[in-house]
């Protein structure tokens, strides 16, 4: 069955898209929207059948892969692109949570967004980013993810905005577009520097792996190292742009703004994790540069130790979760820094599970409070809401790394291999440690002033409360699955290495291409284990004695922290605001005032000029006839003055 | 002394010339259209003293061209004077300078 | 040397009698001299060895167009606005830049070597009629141009007829129809 064409798998979404954005169009005008049955079973039947078509595909996929090229896209003398799919192990892994989880999180927002006058735009939205992720993955070629990787950020800002009435809103889905431009300009300059090192065809995946063999059999490393570094380098900007992290990641809490199946399907299963699926992609690429590795190694430490210390002082249980996921891709993003890429998308895999769940449960908890997302306001939701609150202890136990649940097998890889990884790994492994006692206690803390003590709304709020129906139940119910049992996939103590091995012909070179720089020291996976259950308990411990007496402090205003809490939270705010906005309003200030003006006046001097000569010029038209005439004379005589001193007009 | 084809030139030229101011700085319309008959005449002159310098078969030209600058110059002459009486019943004037509506 | 005095004679009446053009108030007399001027260059003509030419420019300049201007002057009161200054502040300038033109091309010309050639023909009555009437175009074919030359003359005639009609209905011919 291996003679399914690639391109099914983006057709379904786009067709999706293209139908119910006409529903939309077309519904626009009335009162209510269009019939939200038909709408929803169309919004939830295009993504299954690409998550089909990509379990067909994935069953019986050779080794080296699938490739399809449909036609030729750019080929000019600089750089040649085709629109052609690639469909190895990598991308078989992030297609199938991604079509997935996309199906299931459709299902779940046919519920969650019941009775939205949006319904059919809402979900043309959600189509229309399913399609753009496939493009992004499954292209085999550079500029073909990048187009993927524009139409995901486009809609997120869309999705975003959605509910576009409020103007914050519209403030939020701005910042995230923008914020990502930025990091697109690094993306873009990246593939014109590996174009004038690698010539036009170099944008192509495959390519670009042989190209890097080639060097690296030549021996000519050195040479192309500079242009290669700030290559890298710039990929890295865009990979910070697209997944939150230093110095481009103030977009991400904001983002949290747009509907909840929106946080959980764009902003912590699919497309944050792009930036690290750009990183496994290029891993032959970024395997011999090892400036740049540390860099991502050391942004990825930085970010995730400071996104877990501001996770700690938020009150609004969506923005928990949103720092709680950049801290997670600083986690991915150090494994990457250490060339384990195969490491790191296993933690994008997991990740996807249980964050997925712990969102669309948030949103369960929301729903059911009618709209609450203040945590002060909430408790003792676990006896109301019962298959909701089962749903998040189970992801909860993932995130912490608890033993026998997803997080538990990906999160000790990565700090293993951390650990392993030549002069500065017990450093970052040391870290790595702490920031994972930090996530146990700010998720601790969350699922206890969630769930646990006494309810702290109002008394008629607490009468409405009730479990979400049972659309929104399912997704949830499938994905807690996922969390506890997705990480069995590669469980390296018990000795199943599935997901090693389905990854190894992609990123297998480029990481025994890394193991041979740095001298492995091999430790004994059990301490690891040991020490990481240690922490997830030592967090868990910590958020019981200091939250779980229910001291918490009366909610009044807004639920954004204050103080010494709101400077580190909105710390990268200030460092955007005094590094990129007000040097750009000071030149727009120039430019309207200086520049304005000198313009002006070189248009009215110009204008002054022209004005003065054909003043000028009209003396010479008179009223008489004979006086025209004469001139005429004059001007002949000149002439020919002008001919007999030059000795001829040729 | 003999004639010199540069004595008809020169006395062309000053005929030429004396043309070219009666047209140009008379104010009365007859006189313009005297001293262009005259500057024809005068180039009908330079013509003819031209073609004795010239060897027999390019000489016949001196006498046919100034032939058709005769017959032009009548053809000239009469609508011209057909535009001057138009102009006289308009005006009532031969005064050129009552003839410039042109805005300075 | 009997060619140079008769030039110089016939010279000297052209180039007076157009100054005479040039000064005159009256129409009348400046036709009457620029009638005089032509008669003299006919005879320069003559002498120089073009003697069709020359009669040719009495019968049709001197004889036909100067007919004309002296009617039209007659009949449109020519006179009537001599008592008008007849130079202004607009001679000032036209007479000097006249003069330098003249001036410069007569320095060109000066400065040109020009020689009569004995071979140049004399053009007789025979040798014009040859060359213009050249069906066969052995020549430079003027004979076309000549035929359009006849053309040109008819519709001149025909403007000239037009453009002095007056126009049916209007009211100088209701005027002069009621004179009668």
């Amino acid at each position: 069955m291996t003679n399914l064409p690639l391109w099914l798998i983006p057709l379904f979404p786009l067709v999706a898209t293209i139908l119910l954005g006409t529903i939309a169009v077309v519904s626009s005008g009335g009162k209510k929207g269009a019939a939200e049955g038909i709408v929803g079973a169309l919004a939830v039947l295009f993504p299954a059948m690409s998550f089909a078509v990509v379990a067909i595909l994935a069953y019986g996929m050779p080794d080296a892969g699938i490739r399809e090229t449909l036609c030729n896209w750019i080929d000019i003398p600089l750089f040649k692109a085709d629109i052609g799919f690639m469909f190895d192990g990598l991308s078989r892994i992030m297609l199938l949570f991604v079509t997935g989880i996309g199906t299931l999180i459709t299902m779940y927002s046919i519920g969650y967004m019941h009775g939205d006058r949006g319904f059919a735009r809402f979900f043309a939205y959600i189509n229309l980013f399913l399609f753009s992720m496939i493009v992004l993955v499954l292209s085999d070629n550079l500029l073909l993810t990048f187009l993927g990787w524009e139409g995901v950020g486009l809609c997120s800002y869309l999705l975003i905005g959605f509910w576009n009435k409020d103007v914050n809103n519209c403030k939020a889905a701005n910042k995230a577009f923008i914020v990502n431009r930025v990091g697109d300009i690094g993306f873009l300059l990246g593939m014109l520097c590996l174009v004038t090192v690698g010539g036009s065809g170099i944008l192509n995946y495959d390519a670009l792996t042989s190209f890097i063999q080639m060097i690296m059999t030549a021996g000519h490393v050195e040479i192309v190292l500079p242009v290669l570094s700030l290559t890298g380098l710039l990929f890295f900007i865009g990979c910070t742009g697209k997944s939150a992290q230093i110095p481009l990641l103030t977009w991400l809490p904001d983002a949290m703004a747009g509907p909840t199946p929106v946080s959980a399907l764009i902003h912590a299963a699919t497309m944050v994790t792009s930036g690290v699926y750009l990183l496994a992609r290029l891993g032959s690429m970024f395997a011999i540069l090892p400036v740049v590795l540390d860099i991502i190694t050391v942004i990825g430490m930085l970010t995730a130790f400071w996104a877990a210390m501001a996770g700690l002082f938020q009150n609004d249980i969506k923005k928990v979760l949103a720092y709680s996921t950049i801290s997670q891709l600083g986690y991915m993003f150090m494994a990457a820094g250490v060339c384990a890429f195969d490491a790191s998308i296993f933690h994008v895999f997991t990740h996807a599970f249980f964050k997925a769940a712990l969102f669309l449960g948030a949103g369960a908890v929301i729903h059911a409070l009618a709209g609450e997302q203040d945590m002060r306001k909430m408790g003792g939701l676990v006896k109301k809401t019962p298959v909701t609150a089962c749903v998040m202890i189970f992801a909860f136990f993932a995130i912490i790394g608890f033993p026998g649940f997803a997080g538990f097998w990906s999160k000790d890889l990565i700090l293993e291999r951390l650990f392993m990884s030549g002069p500065m790994g017990p450093a970052f492994y040391v870290i790595g440690l702490f920031t994972a006692v930090i996530t146990a206690v700010y998720m601790g803390r969350l699922i206890i002033l969630t769930f646990f003590g006494e309810y702290r709304g109002s008394k008629e709020s607490e009468e409405h409360i009730h479990e979400a129906p049972a659309c929104m139940l399912l997704p949830m119910v499938i994905l807690a699955f996922g969390a506890i049992f997705a990480g069995y996939l590669w469980a390296d103590s018990i000795g199943i290495t599935f997901f090693r091995d389905s990854l190894a012909p992609v990123v297998g070179s480029a990481q025994a291409y890394a193991a041979t720089m740095h001298s492995a020291a091999h430790v004994n996976p059990m301490i690891f284990a040991g020490l990481g259950t240690l922490a997830a308990l030592l967090g868990m411990f910590i958020a019981y004695k200091v939250y779980g007496n229910a001291r918490v402090p009366a909610a009044k205003g807004s639920s954004a922290p204050e103080g010494r809490k709101a400077t580190w939270t909105f710390f990268f705010d200030y460092v955007h605001k005094y590094c990129g906005i007000i040097p750009v309003q000071v030149l727009a200030w120039i430019c309207d005032v200086v520049v304005d003006k000198i313009l002006q006046a070189t248009q009215w001097t110009l204008g002054a000029i022209a004005t003065i000569l054909g003043d000028g010029a009209t003396v010479i038209q008179v009223r008489k006839v004979r006086l025209q005439v004469a001139f005429s004379v004059a001007g002949v005589a000149a002439l020919v003055l002008v001919v007999l001193l030059t000795g001829g007009l040729i | 002394m003999e004639l010199q084809p540069i004595y008809i030139q020169i006395l062309a030229l000053a005929i030429f010339a004396l043309g070219l101011m009666t047209a140009i700085s008379r104010r009365n319309l007859f006189f313009v259209l005297m001293g262009v008959e005259l500057a024809l005449n005068a180039v009908n002159l330079s013509f003819i003293g031209f073609s004795k310098t010239l060897p027999a078969d390019m000489s016949v030209t001196g006498q046919i061209v100034p032939l058709f600058s005769i017959a032009v110059a009548a053809a000239e002459a009469c609508v011209g004077f057909a535009m001057v009486i138009l102009l006289f019943r308009k005006k009532e004037s031969v005064d050129s300078d009552n003839y410039s509506n042109m805005k300075g | 040397m009997l060619a140079l005095i008769y030039f110089i004679i016939l010279a000297v009446i052209a180039l007076g009698a157009a100054v005479c053009v040039f000064l005159s108030r009256h129409p009348l007399y400046g036709a009457l001299s620029l009638v005089t001027s032509m008669v003299a260059l006919a005879g320069i003509y003559g002498l120089i060895g073009s003697p069709f030419l020359g009669v040719v420019q009495i019968m049709v300049y001197a004889g036909a167009i100067m007919m004309l201007v002296t009617f039209v002057i007659m009949v449109l009161n020519g006179a009537r606005d001599s008592k008008t200054p007849m130079f202004d502040k607009v001679s000032f300038f036209v007479i000097p830049a006249v003069l330098v033109l003249a001036g410069l091309v007569g320095f060109a010309l000066v400065g040109a070597p020009l020689a009569f050639d004995e071979t140049a023909l004399r053009g007789s009555v025979a040798l014009t009629s040859r060359t213009l009437f050249d069906v066969a175009q052995t020549g430079p074919g003027y004979f076309m141009l000549f035929e359009v030359l006849g053309l040109l003359l008819l519709s001149a005639m025909v403007a000239a007829v037009l453009l002095a009609k007056k126009r049916l209905g209007s009211v100088q011919s209701e005027n002069t129809e009621e004179g009668h």
